[in-house]
């Protein structure tokens, strides 16, 4: 970070900051999201309706920045849209619960399965995203940066084949796991040129090949050259989003040509940082369940502090937070980026 | 050497820490070499195998008790011990479990039939909002392994789902399982529930998952945690042991 930067926006301070150029201080950022039952109140968009209707969303998504005081927008709450247009079997929850995929009741079992509906992107449930993205970035313009997001292949495969068949499979036909995986990645392109066509300027691609699962070889022999392709294929920065304990595949996500990697708290900081050795930038890794939703803002604070003297570019939750989140841990986040800047002298 | 088999003999040397390395060799020490085969057949996943080795023998002679110590446990800890130190990961634990099962299948009714004492009754289940299911299971599996009766009530459970199966098997343990940082408080709010119906002092509560830790399972009053699936099974242990104590004191 240059010591005299001119003052941002919120959407300049998060595109500098994923394209690794000064910035006038560290972006919040969130990857994922940051709904919130109380914030769902305040603007009479709760779940699941809010994940379900593109003005709702729109309404819900757009108080990160009015409320919060973040950078980005993140419309897309859950990890389900895409899998809700594919046909599998939804549970769309209450207020204070996320929407989930029943993944007991798998719709395909092999790549000769996996097939795009025709109107996949005009399903509700797609099209409530691309319809929201819309919305915002006419009201917040060149303001705040708007992220959507697409789920990666491998996080596909666990909605439509189930987790436990997918990851068995692995081990018995690997060249089966390719194929599938091959064919999903053209749902993450194709729903992610989608949101860019509808003004996106970042996407977040959770893919979760987590180390709570699987290996980091894993990550390497499934993984890695798709992202890459992926990357290729979609023209605005991407943060890839992986839950869980990641740094020993650190060093593959950070060739994948990606903008950025969202990490988890379970990963060092300082450790992370080190272990991408400048080639992406990082976003993360506020612990959710004890520190934002357990903890009060003294000790949120601690933890941005940790993550800015590691080097993380961009702060932010580490994943979806619980919905009952107090405000006041979420309000704490920019609040201590700009106290760290301003005792540094750094703007 | 107390391990004749090669396959399993160079399983082991995947044990590192010497505690475990002298608690495992005693176990495997003097085994038949059809169980120390068995054990490794399982290690690397090979469910046909098993369920083959399984059958003969028990067609041999061997009773379904050695056939669970011996072959089945054996494979399962060294599964466990490289689980835990990142030497294999959940695919991997898959196959073994899948392995485990197969034998399970011809040994499960001859013990059940058997009348053996059980270690204890534990209801296992994934907290409200989360479908993730296959840790829990892989807990359940080692807890009937370890001789306990489980009563699995599934993905989604609310609290009342909880209590109530509690209340109707009389168990002396509730695990609860949550794969999502979001749905992880709803632990806490099942905790609370056990207290609101004056059932705390019952039972004893222990947490896992993925996102899980120590400190949270503290933070949500929770009176164990289990690292995994074979730490699960200690801490059942524990804890069917304090409540007794509790009880009787």
């Amino acid at each position: 970070m240059s010591p005299v930067i001119e003052k941002m926006t919120s959407r300049e301070r998060v595109m500098a900051a994923l394209a690794g150029e000064p910035v006038d201080r560290p972006p919040v950022c969130t990857p994922t999201n940051v709904a919130t039952v109380e914030l769902m109140d305040l603007v009479d968009a709760p779940f699941p309706d809010a994940n379900r209707d593109g003005e709702m969303n729109a309404r819900l998504a757009a108080t990160a920045y009015t409320e919060l005081g973040f950078d980005t927008i993140a419309p897309y709450f859950s990890i389900i849209q895409e899998s809700s247009a594919l046909g599998c079997d939804m549970q769309w929850e209450q207020k204070d619960n996320w929407p989930t995929v029943r993944m007991s009741n798998p719709i395909w079992k092999s790549s000769s399965d996996v097939k795009i509906p025709s109107g996949f992107l005009e399903h509700p449930d797609a099209k409530a995203i691309t319809d929201s993205i819309r919305i915002l970035k006419q009201e917040f313009g060149d303001e705040v940066a708007v992220v959507g997001k697409t789920m990666g292949p491998w996080t596909l495969a666990y909605h439509v084949f189930g987790v436990e068949p997918f990851l068995l499979g692995t081990v018995d036909d690997p060249t089966e796991t390719m194929k599938s995986l091959e064919a999903l990645k053209e749902i993450t392109i194709l729903y992610g040129q989608a949101q860019i066509d509808a003004g996106a300027d970042v996407l977040t691609v959770p893919d979760h090949a987590t180390g709570d699962l699987v290996s980091g070889e894993y990550y390497r022999r499934f993984l890695m050259e798709m992202h890459q392709e992926i990357e290729e294929e979609l023209s605005v920065p991407l943060i890839l989003h992986i839950c869980g304990a990641t740094v020993d595949r650190m060093p593959y996500i950070a060739e994948t040509g990606m903008a950025a990697f969202h990490f988890d708290s379970k990963n060092d900081p300082v450790e992370a940082m080190e272990a991408v050795g400048g080639k992406i930038r990082l976003v993360g890794n506020i612990n959710n369940p004890t520190t934002l939703y357990s903890r009060g803002p003294e000790e949120v604070r601690a933890e941005v502090n940790a993550a800015l003297d590691a080097g993380v570019q961009l702060i932010a939750p580490e994943c979806a937070i619980p919905l009952k989140t107090k405000l006041e841990n979420l309000l704490e986040i920019p609040s201590a980026i700009e106290d760290w800047v301003a005792e540094r002298g750094l703007n | 050497m107390p391990i004749t088999h090669e396959g399993l003999a160079r399983e082991f040397e995947f044990v590192s820490s010497p505690g475990e390395r002298k608690h495992i060799s005693e176990a495997i020490d003097g085994t038949a070499p059809i169980m120390q085969e068995m054990a490794y057949e399982l290690i690397v996943g090979n469910n046909t195998e098993v369920d083959r080795l399984t059958q003969e023998a028990l067609a041999n002679g061997f009773t379904a008790n050695q056939l669970l110590d011996d072959g089945l446990l054996n494979g399962m800890a060294i599964v466990g011990v490289k689980f835990r130190d990142n030497l294999i990961f959940v695919p991997e634990v898959l196959v073994a479990a899948r392995a485990m099962k197969a034998g399970m299948a011809h040994i499960e009714p001859i013990l059940s039939a058997s009348g053996a004492k059980p270690a204890g009754t534990v209801i296992m289940g994934t907290v409200k909002g989360d479908l993730h299911d296959i840790g829990k299971n892989l807990c359940i599996m080692m807890l009937r392994g370890a001789g306990f009766v489980v009563h699995d009530i599934g993905v989604d459970s609310s609290p009342d789902d909880f209590i109530d199966a509690a209340e109707e098997h009389s168990a002396e343990v509730v695990g609860m399982s949550a794969l999502l940082t979001t749905t992880m408080p709803n632990m806490g709010r099942t905790i609370a529930a056990f207290e609101d119906m004056g059932l705390r002092d019952e039972v004893r509560i222990m947490v896992g998952g993925a996102p899980v830790t120590q400190d949270f399972a503290d933070e949500m009053g929770a009176d164990a945690y289990g690292d995994n699936a074979v730490d699960a099974v200690d801490k059942a242990k524990e804890l069917v042991l304090l409540l007794a104590e509790l009880k009787s004191s």
